[in-house]
């Protein structure tokens, strides 16, 4: 975390970018948008044409897929140029409504979605599920996302890992409605100050539990906390690595079959993000008789589905094909019959697309856990 | 330029179900979210742009309970200068000239060019508290107001009538101009600007700091009796009156009469 006396060339080292265009050469948003982010970590070496910067549209085009990142042979974050240059729009307070209301929502319900925080537990109505307790050591605490917890959508990740956990005999538990955003996209909107805020609130008050480790269900719940909080006494794990280490010590029991062809979209926060590629094929291998496919840009390589980066509260000004919809045509030339993910944001832009191009009647986007609720013995 | 602001404290309800408490005259706010109301909120940036343009000073009034204070330090956050919070269980909070005579006396004594209010709250949307204002301060008011447009010792009020009609008024300042939605876009106050606000006054007082009789804004001054609170019953039928205008009228007039509604 910066210091307020660093300048923006020191925060973000901008001296160390060699402008190879290992960044711009795998951005994905390219295609689409006039997006260039080696033109700005140059200019924005000019302290005094910050402002100006700042004001151009392209900085919201960034999904924070981290592409960039990964290629960068300097080990450097070009995209986080762009969100130091949100953060100067978001200090004037001159942001799009969707994006400040989402914010302000963050600080006064701890969600992004303008939910009641007290609304946060609506999902668990009829579950058997054990709240933490400070006082009570826990094995695994599962971190829900606002996300998940809000959008009846994606609400099923949570309610299925419930009843596998339940069959399975897990010492686990779910924290009471006390639970806040993670920041994640917080962070990528550029609201510095707020994020601060919840890096601290949110390490105090999970350091309070005596937990091994922290499952999180959302893959930018997950790569938030690894990558922003340092003073976490928990380990962090997705709940794709969870759910591995069930299926290998043999207590996962399946039923049924799924005689279908799957195809899985690695999202960034994941995979790009975190390296975690492996855990959510092995589950969907294991489901009997699912044949899994690969997409031709898969791992660090996988098409960004543009959900990341804040996006869900920016709208593109551009008209051209979206890459959600560019991926879903890619899984029905491959033959697949379901997109499956295991990221919610994801869910909801893939689903998106697909409706969008008339696809819902020969193929499906589900959450691995959709899947393995339907599939898993519970 | 020095201009108040008045600004309220509102659950939101859009999400949570309403459940009327059993004394049958307060609603269950334990599952609500609590925000600024809404018009207020552009009533708040109409004040920050007179000041971004023309310079001067802004105060926020409001009457409402401690939690109330991260709203007020938004909009300080903003822009405003400083704040005034009126805390006092003896206001009759449900009628809303019980409501304008309290923030009237929160203002009066002191120099003034402009009280913003919102038009409504988006709790009891009685529309009325601004106006109410006016009257109990003696000042001009233009309500419903889309633009705001500063001369040389008055204001020209664009408002917004019904029908889509947009009557142009002059008034002389001092005034009341009650702000309509969508008259500006509302600026997002971010953390560190709150945090910085800390350092701008917040005052809070009772009705005797501000020497208001509480007998003359409490239930019993109050012309407002809240007897019953319910949620309206769902129901699909209708009755379509057919005839000549008068004939509709008179129809209209026998049903509302034999329903004991006048």
């Amino acid at each position: 975390m910066s210091t307020e006396s660093q300048t923006f060339t020191e925060k973000y080292d901008l001296l160390g970018c060699i402008q190879c265009g290992r960044c711009t050469g795998g951005c994905p948003v390219t295609v689409r948008a006039d997006l260039n982010v080696r033109r700005f970590v140059n200019d924005a070496y000019d302290e005094e044409k910050l402002d100006e910067l700042a004001r151009l549209a392209d900085i919201w085009d960034c999904t924070a897929c981290h592409t960039c990142a990964v290629r960068c042979p300097k080990g450097l974050k070009p995209l986080e140029v762009l969100i130091g240059l949100r953060s100067l729009i978001v200090e004037s307070g001159k942001v799009e409504p969707t994006v400040r209301d989402a914010l302000q929502s963050v600080l006064l319900e701890g969600n992004p979605w303008e939910k009641s925080r007290a609304a946060r537990l609506d999902w668990m109505e009829g579950l058997d599920v054990p709240i933490a307790d400070p006082e009570v050591p826990v094995e695994n605490l599962f971190f829900v996302c606002c996300t998940i917890a809000y959008d009846p959508r994606v609400q099923s990740i949570a309610k299925n890992i419930i009843k596998i956990l339940n069959k399975a005999g897990v010492d686990y538990a779910f924290l009471d409605e006390s639970e806040s955003c993670c920041g994640s996209e917080v962070f990528t909107l550029g609201e510095e100050g707020l994020f601060e805020m919840l890096v601290e609130d949110n390490t105090e008050y999970l350091n309070e539990y005596q937990a091994k480790r922290i499952v999180a269900l959302s893959p930018h719940c997950f790569t938030t906390y690894k990558a922003h909080y340092p003073d976490l006494k928990s380990e962090v794990i997705h709940y794709t690595q969870f759910l591995d280490e069930l299926l290998a010590e043999g207590k996962v029991t399946w039923k049924g079959d799924l005689q279908k062809k799957i195809v899985f979209h690695d999202p960034c926060y994941l995979g790009k993000q975190s390296g975690v590629y492996d855990e959510p094929r092995r589950l969907l291998k294991g489901i009997p008789g699912v044949e899994l496919l690969e997409f031709e840009r898969r791992r660090e390589r996988s098409l960004c589905c543009e959900g990341g980066g804040g996006k869900m509260w920016v709208e593109s000004e551009s008209k051209k094909e979206r890459l959600a919809e560019t991926r879903i045509k890619d899984a029905k030339e491959l033959g697949a019959d379901i997109v499956a993910v295991a990221c919610p944001f994801c869910v909801l832009t893939l689903e998106d697309a697909m409706k969008g191009l008339g696809y819902e009647e020969e193929m499906r986007v589900a959450e691995i856990m959709e899947l393995l609720g339907e599939f898993v013995e519970a | 330029m020095k201009t108040f602001v008045c600004i309220k404290y509102v659950p939101d309800t859009s999400e949570a179900e309403v459940k009327v408490n059993p004394d049958g005259v307060s609603v269950d706010s334990s599952r609500f979210s609590f925000d600024i109301n809404e018009a207020d909120n552009y009533a708040v940036e109409e004040s920050v742009l007179i000041k971004e343009d023309k310079g001067g000073e802004i105060t926020v009034v409001s009457i409402g309970p401690k939690q109330s204070d991260v709203m007020i330090r938004m909009a300080l956050a903003k822009g405003c200068d400083q704040a005034v919070r009126v805390e006092d269980d003896r206001i009759a909070s449900h009628d809303p000239l019980m409501m304008a005579k309290v923030l009237s006396g929160a203002v009066k004594g002191q120099e003034f060019d402009l009280i913003l209010v919102g038009c409504m709250a988006s709790d009891d949307w009685h529309m009325s508290t601004g106006v109410a204002m006016a009257e109990e301060l003696g000042i001009n008011h233009a309500s419903m107001v889309k633009k705001v447009e500063l001369l040389d010792g008055k204001v020209r009020a664009h408002r917004e009538l019904e029908g889509g009609l947009m009557e142009v008024v002059e008034l002389e300042l001092p005034a009341v101009l009650t702000i309509q939605t969508g008259i500006n876009e509302p600026r997002y106050a971010p953390i560190r600007g709150i945090r910085q606000a800390q350092k701008k006054e917040l005052k809070v007082v009772s009705l005797d700091d501000i020497e208001v009789d509480a007998a003359s804004v409490g239930p019993d001054a109050s012309g407002v009796i809240l007897e019953q609170l319910y949620i309206p019953e769902v129901e699909s039928a209708a009755e379509f009156i057919e005839g000549e205008p008068d004939e509709k009228a008179e129809k209209l007039a026998s049903i509302l009469v034999k329903g004991g509604l006048v």
